[in-house]
């Protein structure tokens, strides 16, 4: 049994599988490659699982590759080192459930170029594995940078029915936004690897033996304004923003489900192990203005979120203020706060690619996402008319889901937070701006699904099993985490 | 001296003997058996290669009354330039078909031009040096204008009269410095230095010769000709332009800069500068254009200049990684104008979207070409990638002054990434009628070369250590 932990093995089962569906003797048949792909993410599933059964918090997986007895560049210190601490079993189950989800869900909508969409796909997914996994800044760089490539196919490539030629340039301004940020975050990197090196004598970037503490602290800062630039424009924070409407509206629907659900998460979970534990000192300084950029984060896009018109970009702008949400819980500096912080990430995962899993339903029945041209599709749609409303409920903070005790807690560590009146302040504003969520999300099901029937949509149908299994497995983890809240708060 | 030749010159004189067999080829045979000049030219580099290991290096050895000096850096350097020349020579069977009636000359030419690259980097005293660029230069305005047509004339004729401004500029500094020390030997330059206090017209001697000789790479003060006779060569000159030029020039400017002209501050200033100039002029340049080749001119440029930051910013650790980046960056030139070769013989243009839906008929290839570009771009796990660290560790490590410089670096590498995409995009493009027409009609040894490059670019990227060993104990060795 000890032989099958490796980390490895949890990144290499997806890219191996991509290379596999990448050669030119994989059939192009888009049933068998689908069905490949959803087999290769279950396994995964299981794999992930079974490590979390026989996972230990207080002694973290540690795997470690190394070529031939060398490490992967020795000269520079770098190792291929991953550990797997309560935090990353979290976001790993998390990334290989939401994977899983968009596999299935990507039945109805891909429509061209299945090889290539899925071989991508599947390199996203072990990318992402690895940026959660790795415990070496050159390696989560490396996994870091690697995303870039199958996420700009995907958001631009022309897979779906929803494809236009926007979508090419909203991929590359996916693209060079992101490589913007990690370039900065690569300065930051090399700035503290040589830093570290100086007042240590020890040659080595894993994230267990950099110590930020010794370094002067003006260094300190710079290197971790680097990084929040580098994570800010992944998570987004609002300047760094305009990039993420564009992609998630463009992008597949099962792309927009994994970008919003799990590569937003990216960035939150780097300020998380970068400022957040490595450079703390320095964060504790930058927190109270992080916390304002947060509450900027949720207000300014909820009112953005309600002038929208197309469904998808609703939920786009949702997700901006969520991610708000959740930087607020990193700057409560206190256990709560991370706490709430990582359940926030899950719950809001399994919410958007719910809604945009929604989106993506409508706008394959109506051909529109204008919400002026829809409404009145409830009645020819009860069942997803019955989802929608259960997770926008959820979405909005009702009780008994689970957004509403991450949102709850999240509050509650920045009103208890040390980090001085600011952070107070920002808790007791977003309270009631929280309510702004409604507004817009409740918009939504009304224009969408009330109202009189209209003739366009007389011949849709309710949604197919693949979709009930998709929407369900949300709504069940969605409740359950809201019944059972301590399945993840006691673990970190 | 006849030792000498023995001990050291085995590798070089076996060229010669391939240039003569080439050129009295030239006169004998009829152009109808064109295809042995190139066969000629891979006996001879191949040779060479082999002949290599009869190179004595340890210790260093000076010869022909120190002149000529071999070491392993020499060695090293020169082992790469045989095998980029190599792939050279296997891609010019496209061109010398449409050349027969000189292609023994064209061979007999880029002999020379790789046999004055290795002179170069083995170059002890200036006026070696004088003579063996001038050896690399003058077959390079040659195999320019090999190709038919207007522009190729206009692209030889413009890299003749900057070559020559250049070589002027070269010379004007080093007689500068021959009248301050009274020698053109490096060792000598080097002992006189440390042992005198240098002056500032010794600084301006140091700046006048380095702007001379990095104006070959296409550095700020002479960058223009670049992008011109980027446009006009055939993709296989293309391929010896960008790579060999700079492999030597690096060669002989990384070891200018650890001897005799280390201790200069305004030296190290003003080339930073004009690297941070180029870097900045090139990929802003790119971005605008539209022609495939002009790119590459302006991500060839950036390339060296991010080089020439590192190579000025002198040390040891410095030079290990300007040598790692520099064998990273052949490698990926040498991939993508293969592939430039193909869709050259395919009749296919020179335009961005001349070149959109090749990935529908031709997978491996096209990928290929992807990773080459990608690596260029920096992104893993591509040698580009470990290259691109490497080489920012080193200017991290220079100390905080650097930051400012390092930051304008990786922004401009947003700016290169951008261009990077604009190749890749239109490869991927899915909307294009059905036709036989794209399926790129290739030849054994283009389909080798691109096939070799790509599997050291991704063995690098995945496992550097024992390529970045080499370059360290080179560049501690020097």
């Amino acid at each position: 049994m000890e032989m099958l932990i490796s980390i490895p093995i949890l990144i290499l089962i997806p890219m191996l599988a991509s290379f596999l569906i990448m050669s030119p003797m994989f059939t192009n048949n888009e049933i068998s490659v689908r069905r490949f792909t959803k087999s290769i993410c279950s396994i995964h599933l299981l794999y992930s699982v079974l490590l979390l059964i026989m996972f230990n918090p207080e002694h973290p997986y540690i795997s470690k590759i190394s070529f031939f007895g060398f490490d992967w560049i020795e000269s520079l210190g770098v190792q291929f080192i991953f550990k797997l601490d309560s935090i990353s079993m979290i976001l790993t189950l998390l990334t290989s459930f939401i994977f899983l989800l968009a596999a299935i869900s990507s039945k109805i909508h891909i429509r061209k170029n299945p090889k290539f969409y899925y071989s991508m796909l599947l390199l996203l997914m072990s990318a992402v594995l690895g940026i959660f996994t790795a415990n070496d800044m050159f390696v989560f760089f490396m996994f870091w940078e690697l995303e870039i490539v199958p996420a700009y196919f995907l958001i631009g490539g022309n897979f779906s029915l929803e494809w236009t030629s926007e979508a090419k340039k909203s991929a590359v301004k996916f693209v060079l936004f992101t490589f913007f940020g990690s370039m900065i975050m690569l300065l930051g990197i090399l700035l503290l690897h040589y830093y570290n090196y100086f007042s240590t004598q020890i040659l080595s970037a894993s994230f267990d033996s950099i110590s930020a503490g010794g370094l002067p602290f003006a260094i300190q800062l710079f290197i971790s304004i680097c990084f929040i630039i580098g994570f800010g424009v992944k998570l987004p924070i609002i300047p760094l923003h305009s990039w993420l409407p564009d992609a998630h509206t463009n992008a597949p629907t099962p792309v927009s489900m994994v970008l919003s659900g799990i590569l937003l998460k990216t960035g939150a979970y780097g300020i998380l192990r970068f400022n957040y534990q490595m450079m703390h000192d320095a964060f504790i300084l930058i927190a109270p203005i992080l916390v304002v950029f947060a509450l900027i984060n949720i207000i300014y896009t909820a009112f953005v979120a309600f002038a929208q018109t197309d469904i998808k970009r609703i939920v786009a702008y949702s997700s901006i203020s969520n991610m708000g949400l959740i930087l607020l819980g990193l700057c409560a500096f206190n256990k709560l706060g991370l706490n709430a912080s990582v359940f926030h990430m899950v719950a809001h995962a399994l919410i958007t690619s719910g809604l945009f899993m929604i989106c993506g339903i409508i706008y394959v029945r109506c051909k529109t996402r204008d919400i002026n041209s829809l409404g009145g599709i409830a009645t020819k749609m009860p069942n997803l008319f019955g989802f929608a409303t259960l997770i926008i409920l959820a979405s909005v903070g009702i009780p008994l889901f689970a957004p509403f005790i991450s949102e709850i807690l999240t509050i509650i560590s920045a009103m208890f937070s040390e980090m001085g009146m600011i952070t107070k302040a920002v808790s007791i504003l977003s309270l009631p701006l929280l309510v702004l969520s409604s507004c817009y999300m409740l918009k939504f099901l009304h224009c969408a699904f009330m109202g009189d029937q209209q003739d366009k949509f007389s011949k849709i149908n309710d949604i197919s099993v693949h979709e009930f299994i998709v929407l369900g497995a949300i709504l069940v983890w969605l409740v359950v985490l809201g019944i059972f809240p301590s399945i993840l708060l006691g673990v970190i | 001296m006849i030792n000498d030749l023995f001990n050291i010159m085995l590798p070089q004189i076996c060229m010669g003997v391939f240039i003569l067999i080439n050129l009295l080829s030239a006169m004998f045979i009829s152009p109808k058996h064109y295809g042995y000049a190139r066969l000629i030219s891979l006996t001879g580099i191949s040779l060479s290669i082999v002949l290599l290991s009869t190179v004595q290096t340890e210790p260093q050895y000076f010869g022909f009354r120190n002149s000529v000096m071999s070491d392993s850096y020499t060695l090293l350097f020169s082992f790469v330039i045989l095998t980029c020349g190599f792939f050279i020579a296997l891609l010019t069977k496209n061109l010398l078909f449409k050349i027969k009636q000189n292609a023994f000359t064209f061979q007999a030419l880029l002999l020379t031009a790789i046999l004055g690259a290795i002179n170069v980097v083995s170059a002890n005293d200036f006026l070696t040096l004088f003579v063996s660029i001038e050896m690399l230069s003058f077959p390079t305005y040659f195999l320019i204008a090999s190709a038919k047509g207007y522009h190729s004339k206009e692209a030889a004729f413009k890299y003749l009269i900057t070559s020559a401004v250049s070589t002027g500029v070269f010379l004007f500094g080093v007689s500068y410095l021959y009248g301050i020390t009274s020698t053109l030997n490096f060792m000598t330059i080097y002992k006189f230095v440390s042992d005198n206090d240098i002056s500032l017209l010794y600084s301006f001697a140091c700046v006048m010769t380095i702007t001379g000789l990095i104006s070959k790479l296409a550095i700020f003060p002479f960058a223009n000709w670049v992008i011109d006779v980027y446009k006009g060569c055939e993709s296989s000159v293309l391929a010896f332009l960008s790579t060999i030029p700079a492999l030597a020039l690096f060669g002989i400017v990384c070891r200018l800069f650890v001897f005799p002209l280390s201790s200069s501050f305004e030296l190290v200033f003003a080339t930073a500068l004009f690297a941070i100039i180029t870097a900045f002029w090139a990929n802003t340049y790119a971005i605008r254009e539209k022609n495939v080749k002009a790119i590459f001119a302006c991500s060839s440029a950036s390339n060296t200049a991010y080089m020439l930051l590192v190579a000025s910013l002198v040390s040891v650790y410095n030079l290990s990684t300007v040598i790692f980046y520099l064998i990273c960056y052949v490698i990926l030139n040498i991939t993508v104008f293969g592939f430039l070769n193909m869709t050259e013989c395919n009749n296919i243009g020179n335009n961005l979207e001349d070149f959109s839906g090749l990935f529908k008929y031709n997978h491996g290839l096209t990928v290929a070409y992807a990773i080459a570009i990608l690596g260029l771009a920096g992104l893993p796990i591509t040698s580009g990638f470990v290259a691109k660290i490497y080489l920012f560790t080193a200017i991290a490590n220079s100390g905080l002054i650097f930051v400012p410089f390092l930051l304008i670096l990786l922004l401009l590498m947003v700016f290169a990434l951008f261009y990077y995409l604009k190749l890749i995009l239109p490869l991927f493009e899915t909307n294009q009628p059905d036709d036989n027409k794209l399926v790129l009609k290739t030849v054994y040894s283009q389909k080798v070369v691109v096939l070799i490059c790509t599997l050291i670019t991704i063995i690098v990227g995945i496992y550097p250590e024992i390529l970045i060993r080499l370059c360290k104990f080179i560049a501690y060795n020097i």
